[in-house]
């Protein structure tokens, strides 16, 4: 597998030069054409306990935000179709991904089918406080076309002083416990993509988190890492742990050689996580990570320190974690919220 | 001319050395957004006649543009100044950084520098890179040895960690580069976290950035321009590095510098107290969590992806002639 994807950083950085920045590219670029069907992939998605929820979730879950990114409605629609005929039943979402259409898709594709699925989205309040994060909870109810969300999550916990915004008085933890106590969300839990040390400053606050998501993927274990730092933490704590960007969030791992699209997805998802949220916005990007993810075998322990081993010099600088190292990975909106110039102002 | 000749600018001990600078000093970067050449000499000349004696540089500013108009404005007056440049290996090799050293000595029509230091210390891995066999390290004890530099040191903007990383290599460093203002102390913290270390080991500490880079927080009237000058200075640091565009923030800034006085450690305190709130979310230091302030350089030999809309970048990708591009396999 590995010998199949040469070591082409130098080339990639003298086009990125020319070009002036890396290329989007989804990690489905790296999918192959074949389609698996039913015949020639038996089998579903494995599924795990969701923390001490009582809720058991697919070992791969659908992430939200590429599902804006896929062609067509009908396409949103078909890929979610056919993830959950593989028997994936976790879907991510969030109030700000491409300005509500990623949840108005997930609300079609899931009409009549909503009791078979496990339905996420986050709320995003940058900071500010709690009946702001109410009037998106009714929003993404609405977008959703339910009414309510098997987790609530605190969307992008990145800025150092989210969480004291967060646990001020009056700001969104509050909003957390009011919906779950009004029926509306049964479970909640927090997200970010920047720092350990923030996730485990959210944690110090000991609040009845249920979930937790956080990158997790073969050079993060070497590099900022939440699977050392955060990890083990919220297994403790029996807190549903959530990995995200198990190829570095648009498919750096692999476009400059660390690793296979199958390495990393099997990495991440070997990991004592719930699920791994995947961003798929094509048929072929779902195809091959059904591929991997259906019969999910874990890798040994032995696998997954020669892959963390493999990509430890590559994962040293954060070069392909841009998520960490960056700013391209934060959000309009809570760009908006601390007064952080715009994408295009600040590109990275 | 506007400079009477009793203007005097504090001068401070060069760390445990036995050498003494001016406590503002003359950034380098900034230099390159003068009009023309010749406002720059004249900028240059009026700086050293206004007492300021450390001039600071970098390889890689502006592709060699800012060294030389240095060059050109120190011209005469090389043995009043205390000049410091930067070489830009980032984690490349010790003959790289010797070469671009040989450069920036040219540029700057000097034999020798009296500070030279390995710039942009900015990635969790540099310090490894640094000391290894054959890594910068090796380029700055050679430099000292063969009497082209006089002391050595690095610098960087993003990471108090990477630069305690850096102390704790061991290497014997006689400067050490890093921000300082009043938003940096409530904000992943140099002054808190470095600059302790660097006053107990007798390095000489050497502050940046004090108007947080390009003077947001003064735009936004957070702070008056005096008021972070006047914080950056006040620490026990040797001397506070603030760039210089034009003749009117010369005068400025001899000004502020001519008149300095400490503030007291109550109006240190008042100072972050006011910047707290605005500080707390990194808003004002972008040098921290993005790469806006990275040069091209840096983000080559790291592999990060570059920013057309940087007018670093733009320098490089418009150049008619690569002034010293390390790669000749990397064309532009």
């Amino acid at each position: 597998m590995t010998d199949s994807f040469e070591w082409n950083r130098r080339k990639f950085i003298k086009s990125a030069a020319i070009l002036g920045a890396a290329p989007f590219v989804s990690e489905g670029t790296m999918a192959q054409q074949s389609s698996p069907t039913q015949r020639d992939l038996p089998g579903r998605v494995p599924r795990r306990p969701l923390g001490r929820t009582g809720l058991q979730v697919s070992a791969l879950g659908l992430g939200g935000y590429h599902l804006g990114s896929a062609d067509t409605d009908q396409a949103a629609n078909e890929i979610v179709a056919k993830a959950i005929d593989y028997g994936v039943n976790f879907f991510d979402n969030a109030w700000e991904y491409h300005d509500g259409l990623s949840e108005e898709r997930l609300g079609k594709a899931l009409k009549g089918k909503r009791d078979q699925a496990v339905v996420m989205t986050k709320v995003c309040t940058h900071g500010r406080e709690k009946k702001i994060a109410m009037r998106m909870l009714e929003e993404s109810l609405r977008r959703l076309q339910t009414d309510y969300l098997d987790v609530w999550q605190i969307h992008e916990v990145i800025y150092e002083n989210d969480p004291e915004l967060i646990f001020a008085q009056n700001g969104s933890a509050e909003a957390l416990l009011a919906a779950k106590q009004q029926g509306k969300v049964r479970f909640i839990g927090f997200t970010g993509h920047k720092d350990p040390e923030i996730h485990l400053k959210m944690l110090s606050h000991e609040f009845p988190f249920d979930s937790i998501q956080m990158p997790l993927n073969c050079c993060d274990a070497t590099f900022r890492s939440f699977e050392t730092q955060v990890l083990p933490e919220a297994n403790r704590r029996g807190i549903a742990a959530l990995g995200m960007k198990s190829l570095g969030g648009s498919g750096e791992l692999v476009k400059f050689g660390a690793v296979t699209a199958e390495q990393g997805l099997r990495y991440a998802m070997s990991l004592p996580v719930a699920t791994t949220i995947s961003g798929i916005d094509s048929m072929q990007v779902l195809d091959q990570n059904l591929r991997v993810a259906v019969n999910f075998q874990p890798l040994a322990a032995a696998e997954m320190q020669s892959l963390r081993d493999q990509c430890k010099l590559a994962a040293a600088d954060g070069h392909l974690e841009l998520f960490k190292m960056t700013t391209k990975y934060d959000g309009k909106v809570g760009r908006e919220q601390h007064h952080f110039p715009t994408v295009e102002q600040l590109p990275l | 001319m506007s400079q009477s000749s009793s203007a005097t600018i504090p001068l401070r001990k060069f760390g445990r050395a036995d050498a003494q600078v001016s406590a503002l000093g003359f950034g380098g970067h900034h230099l390159g957004e003068a009009p023309d050449e010749k406002t720059a000499v004249e900028m240059v000349h009026q700086a050293v006649d206004g007492g300021i004696t450390f001039f600071d540089n970098c390889w890689e500013y502006r592709r060699g543009k800012t060294e030389i108009w240095m060059g050109a404005g120190l011209k005469g007056r090389r043995d009043k100044v205390f000049l410091m440049t930067k070489t830009c290996p980032h984690g490349r090799d010790a003959n790289l950084a010797l070469a671009m050293l040989e450069e920036s000595l040219r540029r700057l029509q000097t034999d020798h520098l009296d500070l030279w230091q390995v710039h942009g210390m900015a990635f969790d891995n540099d310090p490894e890179l640094f000391i290894r066999p054959k890594g910068a390290a090796e380029a700055l004890e050679k430099a000292k040895k063969d009497g082209k530099v006089r002391f050595v040191g690095f610098t960087g903007h993003h990471s108090a960690k990477v630069h305690l990383a850096m102390l704790q290599t061991g290497f014997p460093f006689d400067a050490v580069q890093m921000p300082l203002n009043a938003f940096d102390a409530n904000f992943k913290s140099f002054e808190r976290q470095v600059l302790p270390e660097l006053n107990k080991r007798g390095i000489a500490a050497l502050g940046m950035k004090p108007l947080n880079g390009h003077g947001e927080a003064i735009k936004n009237g957070v702070v008056t321009a005096e008021e972070a000058l006047r914080y950056a200075m006040s620490l026990p640091v040797t001397t506070t590095i603030t760039g210089m565009d034009s003749l009117e923030v010369l005068h400025q800034n001899l000004q502020i510098a001519e008149n300095f006085k400490p503030f007291s450690e109550s109006e240190m305190q008042g100072l972050r107290d006011r910047c707290k709130p605005d500080a707390a979310d990194g808003r004002y230091e972008l040098y921290k969590l993005s790469l806006k302030f990275d040069n091209p350089e840096a983000r080559l030999a790291h592999n990060f992806p570059l920013d057309t809309e940087q007018l670093e970048v733009k320098d490089m990708l418009g150049a008619q002639q690569n002034t010293g591009h390390p790669f000749p396999e990397k064309q532009f």
